[in-house]
């Protein structure tokens, strides 16, 4: 599977970006990192598996897991997996539940560091809308998942 | 030259690359039992054989080079065959070497690279070990024997001249060694290139510009046995991918004949199994598809050549002396599955040589032989084959192991020993004080066990201070299919391998004993519980029973209904979901839906864990591997006595799990020391063993007062009347046969003398 170099782990300023709203926060994608938005995928919950795995879907005869976004990020649970954006990562393809349509932007200049664990900066998206850049590595690690 | 002619080339180049390979690991393999063995006139010739044939074959397709230390080789063999140089080791490491140069210069032929170089340096190393040892006077009158036809003709460097030795005598062998040769099942799939018979060229016009090269490690390859060679009548060459394309519409077959059945059933109510004619197609699909299966079987064993040449040098590089044996010749497994355990075992196996095995100076000091050992085991056991690699080396040290992980992680000290052993799964843990050349080769025991959980399976190792160190592992025979009993739960549809299903029951009501709901199986109380609540998806099930048998303990679940059998094509859940023991992985369906499929052993763990209101700490599973808790001290006490590591530590395993304490000792005399410590409530003994023998200690043990009424189970590989006779003379009460090493048979003997573990 072709993965991403580091270096676009994270997304900038100037880059295309996919939007990816989580309940009432929205998140930002480097773009070469989705692979594509499956809407209402057909979910098979995975008992005994940890909450933060919404469950498996078959992507064309792949399987793949759904991750709770908010969980991952050790916010509040999305609990649903409306949309999800399949992103590639050094350890397979994965799913993070979206509570709305993502969207493409192209991303202005940061407005500042974000604290939270596993993102990078915050960018301005249209007149009012924050969007936090997500470090797709260390959200979808195994220890992370795992914890 | 003209360019239909240069493809043609090319194409008996291909071939003979491929060809080189079988004969390549053929001498290598009669050559390290030369070393163990000793020279004999048939093994000589042999080896003089093969390198004899590699030269024609090479001189044939214009690899003057490989041609050139091809016959070095075989000149230094001649040397050994005529007794004008005796065999030692700096003798097999000079022919090894001449393996390995042909190896690395074939390719490089392939692709048209210059290897004019390497060639002379390898031809030079061959031709400087023709000189005997200790003859030294000898050796200075008289230089290198002057180099044959072929040799001083190549070594213009030119290809052309390498069609010179076409009309050497030997020039017709190669032809008719390539038609017969065992062209190695991996390069197959490369193209016709490389098809059974000579005559493939012509429909084979690959690009000639850019050839592909052989992989420098080549995995397994199947031989053709002590020296011999597959007799053309007998032997269909196929590539792989054809075995595995059959298997795949093999499937495609059985899912379509249960979308038949269900039409069958659906739209002329008729029950397809009163229809004789569609059983007969299942019968015949299922039978089809276990000998397409088959197909892809090879023996475990045929990793062993590689993994022998492994210790050997590494042996050699480090000053050990070590020997490599092997168990279990018959043991059979996916080739698929085996070349993933290819790197994983070498990892192993030089890692018991490199830190296991002492050096013969200290091993002597501590009254083991100089020699050390290094045992690979296969064995299969139920869908899965065990693979076991130990050694008689100074053992693991735990302490240095908790000291390393230590550093990084503060819990690591309160470990108990064996929860600490395996730490060394860890990525980036190591206690080795030095590096050598061949075990740091950048695979650590974290990759081991990333290799092994990509083929689903386990490893578990067990370390004796000073005795020696066992590594197991335990893959599925295979990862094509799998035949499951789907049931529902809970409205959600779970399969459960068949292998590990004992039987159905029909719902009845389960009585309570000590707090745990049991029916009745086979005469016996089994624990039984809902499907949905030990999966935590729903509450109790009001359906039949299945019950499932994991490693050791066997378990009823209440379901709603069973829905079919069917075979599954089982993917992994991927690297990001954490391990669940209870989940083997999913199958996807034809309408698109996820199927998950149940594992019996986790399934079984969960439902115990559930219903005493026990958790384990989460050390339990240390990177995927289960440690299930020792014996209380309430429960029986099982003396294991037999001198094989592997079957000691086997059963010790076995019966930890089902929740006995187990001592162990390695002859009978050590037995009886043990049962002076504390008096056993069974004892397990095999027959043959150094010291005293298990008869004798069946003996000792009947006239003793205070050990007499202790109840003694032979368990031995032979299935002879007379041992039998012997041993129940001797006062055992009961005899079991090791051959179809039966843990649930093994189990239910113990049960039956002891009652079930507290």
């Amino acid at each position: 599977m072709e993965v991403a170099p580091e270096a676009s782990t994270a997304v900038g300023a100037g880059q295309l970006a996919l939007l990816v709203p989580v309940g009432n926060d929205t998140y930002a994608l480097p773009l070469e990192r989705v692979r594509e938005v499956a809407v209402e995928p057909r979910l098979t919950e995975l008992p005994t598996a940890p909450p933060v795995v919404l469950g498996i879907f078959n992507l064309r005869g792949e399987i793949v897991p759904l991750f709770d976004t908010g969980r991952l990020l050790g916010l509040r649970p999305v609990n649903e997996g409306a949309y999800a954006v399949l992103v590639e990562t050094e350890h397979g393809i994965a799913g993070l539940a979206a509570t709305e349509m993502p969207l493409t932007v192209r991303l202005s200049e940061s407005v500042g560091r974000s604290d939270l664990e596993a993102t990078t900066e915050t960018f301005l998206v249209g007149d009012r809308r924050l969007a936090v850049a997500l470090n797709v590595a260390e959200l979808l690690s195994p220890a992370r998942i795992s914890r | 030259m003209s360019p239909p002619e240069q493809l043609s080339e090319q194409d008996f180049q291909r071939l003979f690359a491929a060809e080189a390979e079988g004969r390549l690991d053929t001498l290598v393999d009669q050559l390290l039992t030369l070393e163990k063995s000793g020279p004999s006139p048939e093994l000589l010739a042999s080896l003089f054989r093969e390198a004899h044939t590699v030269k024609g074959g090479a001189a044939v397709v214009g690899m003057a080079q490989v041609a050139r230390v091809a016959h070095a080789l075989e000149d230094l063999l001649e040397e050994v065959r005529r007794e004008r140089r005796g065999v030692d080791a700096s003798l097999i490491d000079a022919v090894l070497g001449g393996i390995d140069s042909i190896r690395t210069l074939i390719p490089l032929a392939l692709a048209g690279e210059d290897h004019e170089a390497q060639a002379s340096e390898a031809e030079q190393r061959l031709r400087g070990g023709l000189q005997p040892r200790g003859t030294a006077a000898e050796a200075a009158g008289q230089p290198a024997p002057p180099a044959s036809p072929s040799a001083s003709a190549a070594s213009s460097g030119t290809p052309v001249s390498g069609h010179d030795a076409i009309s050497r005598s030997e020039a017709a062998q190669p032809s008719a060694a390539s038609a017969s040769a065992p062209a190695p099942p991996t390069t197959s799939p490369r193209g016709p290139a490389v098809g059974p018979a000579p005559a493939a060229p012509s429909a084979a016009a690959p690009s000639a510009a850019a050839p592909e090269r052989p992989a420098p490690s080549e995995p397994a390859v199947i031989h053709p046995g002590e020296g011999g060679h597959w007799s053309g009548s007998e032997m269909v060459q196929m590539p792989v991918h054809r075995v595995d394309e059959l298997v795949r519409l093999i499937g495609e077959a059985s899912a379509a004949t249960l979308r038949l059945g269900s039409a069958l059933l659906e739209q002329l109510e008729r029950d397809p199994s009163t229809v004789s004619e569609y059983r007969d197609l299942v019968r015949s699909l299922n039978e089809l598809q276990e000998l397409a299966l088959r197909a892809r079987m090879v023996p475990v064993m045929s990793l062993a050549p590689r993994l022998r040449r492994a210790v050997r040098d590494l042996a050699r590089e480090t000053g050990k002396q070590v020997r490599f044996e092997t168990r279990g010749e018959d043991a059979e497994i996916d080739r698929g599955v085996l070349d993933r355990l290819a790197d994983p075992l070498l990892h192993l196996v030089r890692n018991a040589v490199d830190h296991g095995i002492e050096p013969p100076e200290e091993r002597r000091t501590l009254g083991k032989p100089p020699e050390g050992m290094v045992r690979l085991h296969a064995m299969q056991l139920g869908s899965e084959v065990i693979i076991a690699v130990s050694d008689d080396g100074r053992g693991i040290d735990v302490a240095r192991v908790r000291e390393a992980a230590g550093r990084s992680d503060s819990t690591a000290m309160d470990m108990d020993d064996e929860s600490a052993l395996y730490l060394i799964f860890r990525s980036g843990l190591s206690t080795a004080t030095r590096v050598t050349g061949l075990s740091g080769r950048g695979v650590g025991l974290d990759a081991v066990r990333a290799s092994l959980n990509a083929v689903r399976g386990r490893i578990e190792v067990r370390s004796d201070r000073g005795q020696g160190t066992e590594f197991r592992i335990a893959v599925p025979i295979t990862m094509a299919t799998l035949r499951c009993l789907v049931v529902n739960a809970s409205g959600q549809t779970y399969a459960i391998p068949l292998h590990s299903v004992r039987a159905v029951l029909m719902p009845q009501p389960s009585t309570t004993v000590s707090g745990r709901a049991m029916t009745m199986f086979d005469g016996r109380p089994v624990p039984i519980s809902s499907l949905a609540s030990v999966l935590g998806t729903g509450d109790g099930c009001s359906g039949p029973a299945v019950v499932i048998a994991g490693l050791t303990r066997t378990h009823a679940l209440a379901v709603d209904h069973l829905v079919d059998q069917r075979d599954v094509v089982v993917k992994g859940l991927g690297e990001l979901v954490p391990r669940l023991p209870a989940v083997a992985g999913a199958g996807v369906e034809p309408d698109g839906s996820i199927l998950l499929v149940l594992e019996a052993a986790g399934l079984i763990e969960r439902a115990r864990r559930g219903e005493m209101g026990t958790h384990y700490p989460s050390a339990d599973s240390v990177g995927g591997v289960a440690v299930e808790p020792a014996g209380t001290p309430h429960s029986s006490l099982i003396l294991v006595v037999d001198d094989a590591l592997t079957v000691r530590e086997l059963q010790r395993s076995i019966f930890e799990h089902a929740g006995y304490r187990v001592q162990v000792a390695a002859n009978g005399d050590e037995a009886l020391v043990r049962m002076a410590e504390e008096r056993p409530d069974l004892v397990l003994t095999d027959i043959q063993m150094p010291v005293m023998d298990g008869f004798v200690l069946t003996e000792k043990i009947r006239s003793q007062p205070a050990l007499s009424s202790v109840p003694v189970i032979i368990l031995t590989s032979r299935a002879s009347d007379e041992d039998r006779k012997r041993g129940l003379e001797a006062g055992a009460d009961g005899y079991i046969v090791k051959s179809g090493f039966d843990q649930a048979a093994l189990l239910s003997a113990v049960e039956r003398l002891l009652g079930a573990p507290a």
